[in-house]
C-alpha cells in the first residue's frame, strides 16, 4: 500500500516500518469488538500517509480513533468474526463488476481522490461516484453482518 | 440528537480511504462525532480498505529493515489516547478553533452574512470556512465550482432540499443550485468546505463577490 504513493521506495519503507511501530504501541487500545486487526492496520496505515502528505502542518488529521467517542451503540451483540467477514468482503470484492472494483481499488490502494480518478480513467466525475455507490450496495450485505 | 441529512456514501467511501483534500475531511470528521449512525457507516467503508489490503500481494522489504525495526520497538512507548474538547465545539474541530466559537474573527459577507476563513495545511487546495447566516436571512442563490459540504453546526437552515438543524450535512455537487434562508430566530452557523469560490447567480452579486471574498 505505502509503495503505491508513488513514494520512493525507502520512503514507502519508513511509512511501513511507522505503521507496524504504531500498531506495537497502540495494542492495548486495539479491542476485537472494534473490528478486524486488518481493518484497523489498514486506518493507521492511512492515517501516517496523511500525516505524511501535511508534514509542512502541525494539524495532525483529526484521527477518530484517539478523540474515543462515546458510543451508544450495541456492542456488536452477535459479533460474527471479524476475521471471516474480512475474508468473506475480500471475496466479494473480488468478485465486483470490473469497472466498479477500479474505483474502489484507486480509491483505497493507490489512494487517488475522485477528481484525480475521473482524470487518469477518462470517466466523468459523476460516473466514479456512482460506482463507488454501487460497489457499496453490493458489499453493504456483508459489511452490515458487523452488527 | 436526530440527524436527518447525511453525506453521500461515495463521500464516505473517499473519507476511509483517507483521499479527502483535508477542508472535506475536517467536516466529515465533525459529522461523525456529531452522527452515530455515520461511525458505524465508516467502520464498514473502514472495512473494505482492510480487506483490500489482504488482497494486495506482499512486496519484499529492504535487507537490514526487520533489524531497524526490532531495534526501534525496543525504544517504543505506549500511546495514549488523545482527549481534546473545548466547551461547544466538537472534538475534531477543536484543533481549528483552538479558542472556541466566540473568539471567531467574523468578516462581513453581506447583509446579515459573515464567514470566517479556518487554517488548513499548506497541501490543503481546498476553503475551510464558518458562516454565519442571522436568523431569516438569505445566502444569496449560488452554484458550486465544486464539491460543497456543509455542516450545520448551531440554528437550522431551509432550502428546496428541506430543513437543515444541527449535525445535519449538505454533500452538494457542482451542478447543484440552491438557495438557503436561515430558519427564524437564532443564528444559523455552519462548517463549509469548498473547493472553489462559490459562484452566485446575479450579477450585482457577481460584482460584490470579489469584495466580500466569498
Amino acid at each position: 500500500m505505502m509503495l503505491r504513493l508513488g513514494v520512493e521506495t525507502g520512503t514507502a519503507e519508513d511509512l511501513a516500518q511507522e505503521t507496524m511501530l504504531n500498531v506495537w504501541r497502540k495494542a492495548h487500545l486495539y479491542s476485537a469488538e472494534k473490528g478486524a486487526a486488518s481493518t484497523w492496520i489498514f486506518t493507521i496505515a492511512r492515517n501516517l500517509r496523511i500525516d505524511h502528505i501535511r508534514r509542512q502542518s502541525s494539524r495532525p488529521y483529526v484521527d477518530l480513533d484517539d478523540v474515543e467517542i462515546e458510543s451508544d451503540a450495541p456492542l456488536g451483540s452477535a459479533v460474527v468474526e471479524q476475521s471471516q467477514i474480512v475474508a468473506r468482503v475480500a471475496k466479494a470484492l473480488d468478485v465486483l463488476p470490473p469497472e466498479q472494483r477500479e474505483v474502489v481499488r484507486l480509491s483505497f490502494i493507490m489512494e487517488m481522490p475522485q477528481s484525480e480518478i475521473a482524470e487518469r480513467t477518462g470517466i466523468p466525475l459523476g460516473t466514479v461516484k456512482s460506482r463507488l455507490r454501487l460497489a457499496y450496495d453490493r458489499l453493504r450485505p456483508l459489511l452490515e453482518d458487523l452488527h | 440528537m436526530t440527524i436527518s441529512f447525511h453525506p453521500d456514501i461515495a463521500t464516505l467511501m473517499s473519507f476511509s480511504a483517507g483521499t479527502l483534500d483535508e477542508p472535506y475531511a475536517v467536516v466529515i470528521s465533525t459529522h461523525l462525532a456529531m452522527c452515530e449512525a455515520c461511525r458505524e457507516q465508516v467502520k464498514r467503508t473502514n472495512l473494505i480498505g482492510g480487506a483490500l489490503l489482504s488482497l494486495e500481494p506482499a512486496t519484499e522489504m529492504s535487507a537490514g529493515s526487520l533489524d531497524r525495526f526490532m531495534s526501534r520497538l525496543d525504544d517504543a512507548e505506549p500511546v495514549q489516547p488523545k482527549q481534546q474538547s473545548k466547551p461547544g465545539v466538537p472534538a475534531p474541530l477543536a484543533a481549528y478553533l483552538p479558542d472556541g466559537i466566540d473568539a471567531v474573527h467574523w468578516k462581513f459577507s453581506g447583509p446579515g452574512v459573515a464567514i470566517a476563513d479556518l487554517p488548513t495545511s499548506r497541501n490543503a487546495s481546498g476553503r475551510l470556512m464558518l458562516l454565519r447566516v442571522a436568523g431569516g436571512r438569505k445566502v444569496p442563490e449560488h452554484s458550486h465550482g465544486g464539491q460543497e459540504l456543509t455542516l450545520i453546526l448551531k440554528g437550522a437552515y431551509r432550502d428546496r432540499f428541506g430543513v437543515f438543524a444541527a449535525g445535519d450535512i449538505a454533500d452538494h455537487d457542482e451542478d447543484v443550485e440552491h438557495q438557503p434562508i436561515a430558519e427564524p430566530g437564532e443564528d444559523c452557523i455552519c462548517l463549509v468546505a469548498v473547493d472553489a469560490k462559490l459562484s452566485f447567480r446575479s450579477r450585482l452579486v457577481r460584482t460584490l463577490q470579489p469584495l466580500f471574498g466569498i
